[in-house]
């Protein structure tokens, strides 16, 4: 920075701007939007909902006040614990999938130079795609017969199975997609690969480490706060994000197979037409998330390392 | 570079801001339906040909391309008190809407219309939209499920075409015939018949086999799948993929669906409803028809209609049933009729040359009508829809051979007795 | 030796994984090529014979496709630098913040990231209404004035902290405004942060396709996704017209990524870009 640069321009402004603010105040203002945007489309929402898993609302009439009925429902309601325990085994499986994906991933394409570069683009790729189109791509590459995955297998001589017919292979499917949509924990484990001083492997060089132990006693260490806030955000959004392609691909089937927790929210809410008890399908889904997290944090012996993200 | 790029995205997005700034001022009724863009072409000519004689008002197509997200947008709608002032609902789920007063009740401003009357219309299809003894709906068709046949492939398997009073085993024999391994490589390619493995596809059958869908059809407490009637409408159904393969399996069905193996002529006999004619007519490489569906100890179809229904909430009540009563007059019914997709519900209609052209297919159109005197319909309840899916998913998994029909029926029982209770819980 | 066969095995199975990622997207373009009524390929097929671009003017007579590429344009095309704007001001305002605040704030946004779309959707539509926004492509340009997502403002928080504090000091001195300081000081050192929220806050309206069906009901306002989602109505199996459609709505993003990403996943952003020491 040269000093003389932005004593001109700053002169220039105090003519641009007679009226004149705290500087604190001015950054309110600054905040301002975000702030009051955030209030009236996210958090006013949001409290309305939790509100209303607490009625009996059925999109037309007034919500009427139940207490706890709805939970009670939930609890007697099959598909309820149908769908969680669809989530459980979808969570269970594509979360640690999909960071030991974005993980390795990270370590092989940190690499400097231009071919590295491009393959890190080429890893993101698949996660720009509309999920809309995305879906709709998947159903065609896991079609049976005529699909190209199938027809690749049969190619190399390898089993075919019919993806979305079965239940355990149709659940199989959405966790194979969902890992190709990694890029997120792929650029911030990369950046956290950056941070790493390229001194430490050095010194672990010097004293005759394998690359094996530097990863262990490194690497991994130095990446945990990164891996923990990801495995937080992974077990959030890829449940959320199971509902575009169980919507668009299976429709919750084969026999129920994949209906998810979002799904079935949206089913109790626009085909069933009870907004209550969807709102509290939908807590209760959060809750026992928000209850997963902590596990995580108090086994770990971290608890409140969150906040530091 | 990326100012200037910056400001060519500004200024392109300003200018199309412009050209897409209009405005218009007009009593306005909102008129929502779901559908395809070529049930949306019949629609907007509705409304084109409406505002020719009501330029005083001005409807607002409003088309939403498939059903669920037709059903999302409708209670999002309602739940914000906003819902659209007229819209076409099917009679298996306008209930829904009607126990919170979301429709406006229909009977008086059909009793004091000048244009049309209820006695115009076919009695079986005005009674499906009577919800405890009020009328909800104008119902702008009634079709009934039919079978549509591709005559090539008859005639290459050198089979009669199927007669008006066919039956189930005249249906089981031209579909065994039609099912065929046409290249030899080991793997069915042309198959006798498509069904969607659901409800209302099976409902016909357990009635024609003496069955009923449900205890009572004016007070129902329970689904009766597991008659002993309805067993063997259910056992014959499901044999026809388990047991004789005349229909494509599950992995088939995914493949490549019935309808659309139907189009590319390697499907024999298609079950739809009058839905289907449109798209049916897009074929140009062989020459097809439809029949009544084949019979057995009693002959029955199944309703299928849509009706117009106004929301209670609507500010110009009037100027809305202008736009419904139009709809359901002859002239309206004709313009939709004319585009194949609908079996008109008024008998004049019906009976015209706007639903029978002498030049287009299906060249046997009257079995659309002729079926109506035998055409019964599921029962009206609030909560009807849940429990046709929920049972849905018990015929399916029976029908690809997974469980049992006694288990598959039994389950359906089980599973949709809550809603049941639901409903009668006052 | 030993060491020029390992770099040559890791750029090989570097080059495998990148083929692997882009299978997919490779998948839409060539299933858009393939003739519209052929049967559907037997084996695997790289590359349709023959090969044809017809299936793109069909999809565009078939549908106003044209219109709802126009929407979706103009959609993006208000709500990206809007969305840029706010999340810059927004993010630099809090890492200014002192450090209660910060903190606050920083927890607040942490929280809202975590908040399920679906939790908004039915009320949404309601506070929509009643700014009059329903009906309009407002509606879906609104989050914009929320900076899109927390995410983005915390992304940028976290990149003008990163900034010496000793850059901000002589002009604070010397009295400047909170937005000359933001406009000539912060701004030009984050660049690499906001081109990662023009791809991110791209895609995201672009791909957004529960918004237009709830809050849009004159078809002439519908946007690509559910222009896909019609074209699937009409025709659900008809692949090489469905692939084509998703090709149309991959292509803008695609190319925006191609040409942005060398800053986007560039050593140097990568590093800026969640780095917090």
């Amino acid at each position: 920075m040269k000093p003389q640069q932005f004593t001109s321009t700053t002169e220039s402004s105090k003519a641009k701007f007679p009226w004149k603010l705290p500087y604190k105040a001015q950054m309110r203002l600054f905040l301002l939007p975000y702030v009051l945007g955030t209030i009236v489309l996210v958090v006013i929402p949001a409290v309305a909902t939790v509100l209303i898993s607490f009625t009996e609302y059925k999109a037309v009439g007034a919500p009427r006040f139940v207490g706890l009925q709805n939970y009670r429902d939930l609890l007697g309601f099959g598909l309820v614990r149908t769908s969680l325990r669809n989530s459980a085994i979808f969570l269970l499986l594509a979360v640690p999938l999909r960071l030991l994906g974005a993980l390795v991933l990270a370590l092989l394409l940190q690499r400097k130079g231009r071919m590295f570069g491009s393959y890190r683009a080429a890893v993101y790729a698949p996660t720009i795609i509309p999920e809309a189109a995305y879906a709709l791509l998947w159903l065609w590459i896991f079609n049976p017969v005529y699909g190209p995955l199938n027809l690749f297998l049969g190619w190399l001589g390898l089993p075919t199975p019919d993806w979305l017919i079965q239940p355990g292979t149709a659940r199989l499917a959405i966790v194979i997609l969902s890992c190709f949509q990694i890029g997120e924990g792929f650029v911030v484990l990369l950046a956290g690969l950056q941070s790493i001083p390229r001194s430490f492997y050095e010194s672990a060089k010097v004293d005759g480490a394998t690359w094996q132990q530097s990863f262990w006693q490194i690497t991994l260490p130095l990446l945990s706060p990164w891996l923990m806030l990801l495995t937080f955000r992974d077990l959030i959004m890829s449940l959320q994000n199971t509902f575009t392609p169980s919507f668009i691909i299976t429709y919750g089937g084969p026999y129920y197979a994949t209906t998810f927790a979002p799904l079935l929210i949206y089913e109790l809410a626009f085909d069933y037409m009870r907004l209550g008890l969807a709102a509290a399908l939908l807590l209760l889904t959060y809750v026992l998330l928000g209850l997963i997290v902590l596990g995580i944090l108090n086994a770990v012996g971290l608890g409140g390392s969150a906040d530091e993200a | 570079m990326f100012k200037r790029i910056g400001l060519l995205v500004g200024l392109l997005t300003l200018f199309v801001w412009l050209a897409a700034c209009q405005s218009a001022e007009k009593a306005t009724v909102t008129f929502a339906v779901s559908g395809d863009a070529a049930e949306f072409a019949a629609y907007e000519s509705l409304v084109a040909s409406f505002s020719e004689i009501h330029p005083e008002i001005d409807v607002q197509l409003q088309l939403v391309p498939s059903d669920s997200e037709y059903r999302q947008k409708l209670a999002t709608a309602f739940s914000a008190g906003d819902p659209p002032n007229v819209m076409l609902l099917n009679y298996r789920r306008f209930g829904a809407f009607v126990a919170e007063k979301g429709l406006a009740p229909l009977e008086n401003y059909l009793a004091g219309s000048e244009i049309i009357a209820k006695s115009d219309y076919f009695p079986q299809v005005i009674d499906a939209f009577y919800l405890d003894g009020s009328l909800y709906c104008i119902p702008q068709n009634l079709s009934s499920l039919v079978v549509y046949y591709n005559k090539g492939l008859f005639d290459a398997a050198g089979l009669a075409y199927p007669a008006n009073d066919w039956t189930q085993a005249d249906f089981l024999a031209a579909a065994r015939a039609l099912t065929q391994d046409v290249d030899g490589d080991g793997r069915i390619d042309q198959y006798g018949a498509g069904i969607e493995p659901t409800i209302s596809r099976l409902a016909p059958f357990i009635w024609q086999f003496g069955g009923q869908l449900v205890d009572n059809q004016e007070k129902p407490t329970r689904l009766t799948l597991d008659s002993p009637e309805s067993l063997a409408a259910f056992q014959w159904f499901v044999d026809l993929q388990v047991k004789e393969h005349v229909v494509p399996d599950a992995v088939a069905e995914s493949a490549q669906d019935s309808e659309s193996r139907f189009l590319n002529g390697t499907l024999g006999m298609y079950f739809n409803s009058r839905r289907s004619t449109p798209t049916m007519r897009t074929i140009t490489a062989f020459d097809w028809d439809v029949a009544p569906l084949p019979r057995g100890a009693q002959t029955a179809s199944i309703l299928h209609s849509d009706g117009y229904c106004m929301a209670e909430q609507t500010t110009n009540k009037d100027a809305a049933w202008t736009f419904i009563e139009y709809a359901n007059s002859a002239p309206g019914q004709a313009i939709v009729a004319l585009t194949g997709r609908t079996v008109p519900s008024l008998i004049s209609v019906a009976e015209s040359d706007a639903f029978l052209p002498a030049d287009s297919k299906p060249a046997n159109g009257r079995v659309f009508l002729d079926a109506a005197p035998q055409i019964r319909r599921v029962p009206i309840m609030v909560n009807w829809s849940t429990i046709e899916e929920t049972a849905g998913q018990e015929v399916e998994r029976a029908f690809y051979g997974h469980v049992g029909v006694q288990e598959a029926a039994e389950t359906a029982v089980t599973l949709t007795q809550p809603y049941f209770d639901e409903a009668n819980t006052p | 030796m030993k060491r020029k066969v390992g770099r040559l095995l890791h750029s090989g199975v570097g080059l495998a994984v990148a083929l692997l990622f882009l299978l997919p997207i490779y998948w839409i373009f060539t299933a858009s090529l393939r003739q519209r009524g052929l049967p559907p390929p037997t084996g695997i097929e790289w590359w349709p014979s023959p090969a044809t671009l017809e299936n793109y003017p069909y999809i565009f007579n078939l549908l106003p496709m044209a219109r709802y590429v126009r929407n979706s344009l103009l959609v993006v095309g208000t709500a990206v630098p809007i969305t840029v704007f706010i999340a810059s001001i927004a993010g630099f305002a809090m890492s200014q913040e002192d450090e209660v605040w910060r903190r606050r704030l920083l927890i607040a946004s942490i929280v809202l990231l975590m908040v399920p779309g679906a939790s908004v959707w039915l009320f949404r539509f309601q506070i929509l209404r009643w700014l009059g926004l329903i009906d309009s492509l407002w509606a879906l340009i609104a989050p914009a004035f929320a900076a899109g997502s927390p995410l983005y403002v915390l992304l940028f928080f976290w990149s003008y902290r990163r900034i010496p504090g000793e850059v901000f000091e002589a002009a604070r001195l010397d009295g400047a405004s909170a937005w000359v300081m933001w406009r000539q000081l912060a701004r030009p050192l984050v660049r690499p942060t906001a081109v990662t929220i023009i791809i991110l806050s791209f895609v995201m309206y672009w791909s957004d396709f529960v918004s237009p069906v709830l809050y849009i009901f004159r078809t002439d306002l519908y946007t690509l996704p559910i222009g896909l989602q019609l074209l699937k109505q009409l025709d659900p199996t008809n692949w090489p017209l469905l692939m084509a459609a998703a090709a149309v709505i991959t292509l803008p993003v695609l190319v925006l990524f191609i040409f942005l990403q060398r800053y986007f996943l560039s050593d140097l952003s990568i590093a800026s870009l969640m780095d917090q020491n």
